[in-house]
């Protein structure tokens, strides 16, 4: 082996001895179960629609009892198993987010309720809330700025 | 008369060698199915150890180390001048709270992964200038309470890549005197940041 002399050196040094991630079964994963998660999703729906609940209601149901699943089986130590076999899959639907502010409130549970679950539980999910209403205002000034002509709120 | 100690620029080679008399370890399961675990005192079946938080087993983890290593030196706790512990949380408060009952003069620090080194560098460098004949030097780290510190949740459901460094669960002790039969430190040379 040559010697390292530079920090160009040592990095492909590094990049070369580094496991990669398994990439192409991480993306397989990935998608059968983020699909998997959005079709019980509209199972849901389209039960609600079968029992006469209207589509507003109907697309609430669907979120509360994601939500609810996925925060009980973070309780239960499970979500991260399926996180961790799933990536993106489970963490990019609304599944991830509920666990991302579950397992922060169960983590700081030992800190006390006011400043261990209150003030950590958003520690993963407050950048996401954070940045994801500023754009929302953002896009909504530029909505406003450049389309008062046909304005219509939805 | 003045003993220059330092040699080249940031080396530095004690007057006497300081003898390790005794060490001591604790570790958790994950390094018992490790190529090291015989050479542990004891392994952990379980990261809580019957504490209700990751930071109460740890510092568990740092007092039965601890009262571990002084046991098997045989200096009673009263000879021993300092402690210089440290590990990864805010305060030290595992090493402040893990060796509140053995009643020894207590230094933190904090080194991250060199802590160990670093209380050993401290504690030689103490026995050598004559304040201190025997001294406790301690590192103690916890994944769980190290990624709720750094990272992220444990029950947070996200992918580790396969390089990623996985803190160790245990607590490494040893003491130090002025005389013994070695291992001796002689020399130390600490790094520059750059």
């Amino acid at each position: 082996m040559k010697p390292i002399q530079s920090n160009e050196d040592y990095q492909k040094y590094v990049d070369e001895k580094t496991p990669n991630s398994p990439i192409l079964k991480n993306c397989f994963n990935a998608f059968w179960v983020g699909g998997l998660i959005c079709a019980i999703g509209q199972i849901i729906f389209e039960y609600c629609q079968i029992r006469g609940i209207d589509e507003t209601n109907s697309y609430t149901i669907v979120s509360m009892l994601l939500i609810f699943t996925s925060a009980f089986l973070t309780t239960l130590n499970i979500f991260n198993k399926i996180g961790k076999f799933a990536g993106a899959g489970s963490l990019i639907p609304i599944t991830g987010f509920a666990n991302s502010i579950v397992s922060p409130a169960m983590e700081y549970k030992s800190e006390g309720y006011v400043l261990g679950v209150g003030a950590k539980m958003f520690t993963v999910a407050g950048p996401v809330l954070v940045y994801g209403i500023s754009t929302s205002i953002i896009v909504g000034l530029i909505y406003i700025l450049f389309n008062t002509q046909n304005l219509i709120l939805v | 008369m003045i003993i220059i100690k330092k040699v080249g620029n940031q080396s530095y080679i004690l007057e006497n060698p300081v003898n390790i008399l005794e060490t001591a370890s604790i570790v958790g399961p994950k390094e018992k199915d490790g190529p090291l675990h015989e050479f542990f005192d004891k392994c952990l079946e379980d990261e809580f150890w019957g504490e209700k938080s990751w930071e109460k087993a740890e510092s568990k983890l740092v007092k039965e180390t601890m009262n571990l290593a002084i046991s098997k030196s045989g200096i009673p706790n009263s000879n021993i001048d300092f402690c210089f512990a440290g590990d990864l949380l805010n305060q030290c408060i595992a090493s402040s709270f893990g060796i509140r009952d053995i009643n020894i003069p207590f230094i933190g620090l904090f080194g991250a992964c060199s802590t160990f080194v670093e209380s050993m560098i401290v504690g030689s460098s103490f026995i050598d200038g004559n304040v201190a004949t025997n001294v406790v030097c301690s590192a103690s780290s916890h994944f769980c309470s190290a990624e709720k510190q750094f990272r992220f949740p444990l029950e947070l459901g996200n992918q580790r890549p396969p390089s990623s460094q996985w803190t160790v669960t245990g607590c490494g002790v040893a003491v130090l005197t002025k005389q013994g039969n070695g291992p001796y430190i002689t020399s130390f040379t600490p790094r520059k940041n750059c």
